[in-house]
């Protein structure tokens, strides 16, 4: 049988048992080759269901927005998984009300391509899961990713602060502020998100080099501890700018002085929420 | 003006100071009450604690034109709400890293920790800022531009 046909009767099974009210996954979208979220209510539905190199959206954004007494069913990826990860530890989603139906990921396609975010992906199987669709992927090639490609941020590091930051403006200029990198991302479930309040004005309204540089950092500082870099928000760009550069950079930061990676351990508080009295300090006078 | 009234040796830098209201803000009292001089280039703004300070403040300070950031607070231990300084210092420390990543110069915001009773070293993490926000000169980048 093959993994989409394992998925589908798994989801058909547990709708038909109503042990879950929806089962979250992904169904052909309306031009050939793209895919797009499905929630399958109903057992004959559950045909629709496909999973490919293609479906990259990160459904675990959806989860909070569940009511918390409906029980449903999820299709993760590695990363995905993280997030769900992510959303325990910060009590979005209780475990209890969850399925997670895992699935091993071979990177996701864009444009027959693979997304940039997969390239340095050190978690294509589940980190979480109750029950495995299909073949779990061999781990031996992406053990120790560092040795496969080279490191992303090298060539921007090597710069001086100057030609960072104009490196920098050039991405964030394109930004116009669409938002899309926040509709798609797990981690962004605030109810009301620092751009969208108006006293205080958190962040400037216009397109202009600061006021987008400002949102990105920001952006960057709210996703310090949390982002798992599935890369979601830089595929949904609709401007390709280069997010994975700021994603990439906090994810960093955090796991060089706390040495911890998001979405790993549900019972380790998020990084940002916890600290360790011996913390390097040797930026403070 | 002539250009010369930006040099490193006449700017005279605006510096923003987050000072937390039970130790920073106290010690920079002290230093008045002592009468220890140190350059008048800090605008002082009393917080409850370091980890009130959101890193908003400190890049919104930047963006309205602040040549630079000073955030100080009780030493890790002598928090007034016994761990507020240790949640901020991690906030700090990516905050800083990613400003040096994107390229904003390492001086332009500032750290330091000082007690109540530490007026003469709260003059001198002024006197030390200050001079380094001077030799980086005004601050240019993430300052927002007027338009029209």
């Amino acid at each position: 049988m093959s993994r989409e046909d394992q998925l589908r009767k798994r989801a058909r099974d547990l709708l038909a048992a109503r042990e879950v009210v929806m089962v979250i996954g992904y169904r052909a979208g309306r031009r050939p080759g793209t895919t797009v979220p499905a929630f399958i209510t109903r057992p004959e539905d559950t045909d629709k269901l496909i999973f490919n190199d293609r479906c990259g959206a990160n459904l675990t954004a959806y989860l909070p927005r569940i009511p918390k007494t409906a029980k449903v069913a999820i299709v993760a990826k590695g990363c995905d998984s993280r997030s769900i990860v992510a959303l325990l530890k910060e009590k979005q989603v209780e475990r209890s009300k969850l399925v997670i139906l895992g699935v091993g990921c071979e990177g996701i396609k864009v444009d027959g391509q693979l997304s940039d975010s997969c390239t340095t992906c050190g978690y294509p199987n589940p980190v979480i899961f109750d029950e495995m669709v299909g073949e779990t992927r061999d781990m031996t090639e992406t053990s120790d990713v560092s040795d496969r490609v080279p490191d992303p941020l090298a060539d921007l590091e090597s710069l001086s602060p100057d030609e960072r930051w104009h490196s920098l403006m050039e991405d964030v200029a394109r930004c116009i502020r669409c938002y899309a990198c926040r509709q798609v991302c797990p981690n962004c479930y605030c109810p009301t998100c620092f751009v969208d309040t108006n006293n205080p004005q958190w962040v400037g309204k216009t397109t202009a080099g600061s006021d987008n540089m400002l949102f990105h950092l920001m952006r960057a500082m709210h996703m310090a501890g949390r982002c798992v870099e599935c890369g979601t928000c830089h595929r949904a760009c609709p401007m390709g700018i280069d997010l994975m550069k700021f994603n990439r950079k906090v994810a960093r930061i955090v796991r060089d002085r706390f040495g911890t990676v998001a979405g790993i351990d549900p019972d380790e508080p998020p990084a940002l929420a916890a600290f360790d009295p011996n913390d390097r300090q040797e930026f403070i006078k | 003006m002539s250009t010369s009234d930006t040099s490193a040796a006449s700017f005279e830098p605006k510096i923003v100071a987050f000072l937390c209201n039970w130790c920073s803000y106290a010690g920079a009292d002290l230093a008045g009450i002592s009468r220890i001089q140190y350059p008048p280039s800090i605008r002082v703004i009393r917080v409850p604690c370091s980890g009130r300070v959101d890193p908003f403040y400190i890049l919104k300070a930047l963006l309205f034109g602040a040549d630079g950031v000073l955030v100080s607070g009780c030493h890790p231990g002598d928090c007034h709400y016994l761990t507020g300084n240790y949640v901020a210092r991690r906030r700090f420390a990516v905050l800083n890293d990613l400003l040096d990543f994107a390229g904003i110069d390492q001086g332009r915001v500032s750290f330091s920790w000082v007690s109540a009773a530490e007026g003469e070293r709260f003059a001198e993490v002024v006197r030390e800022v200050t001079e380094k926000v001077r030799q980086l000169g005004p601050n240019h980048k993430l300052v927002k531009q007027e338009c029209g």
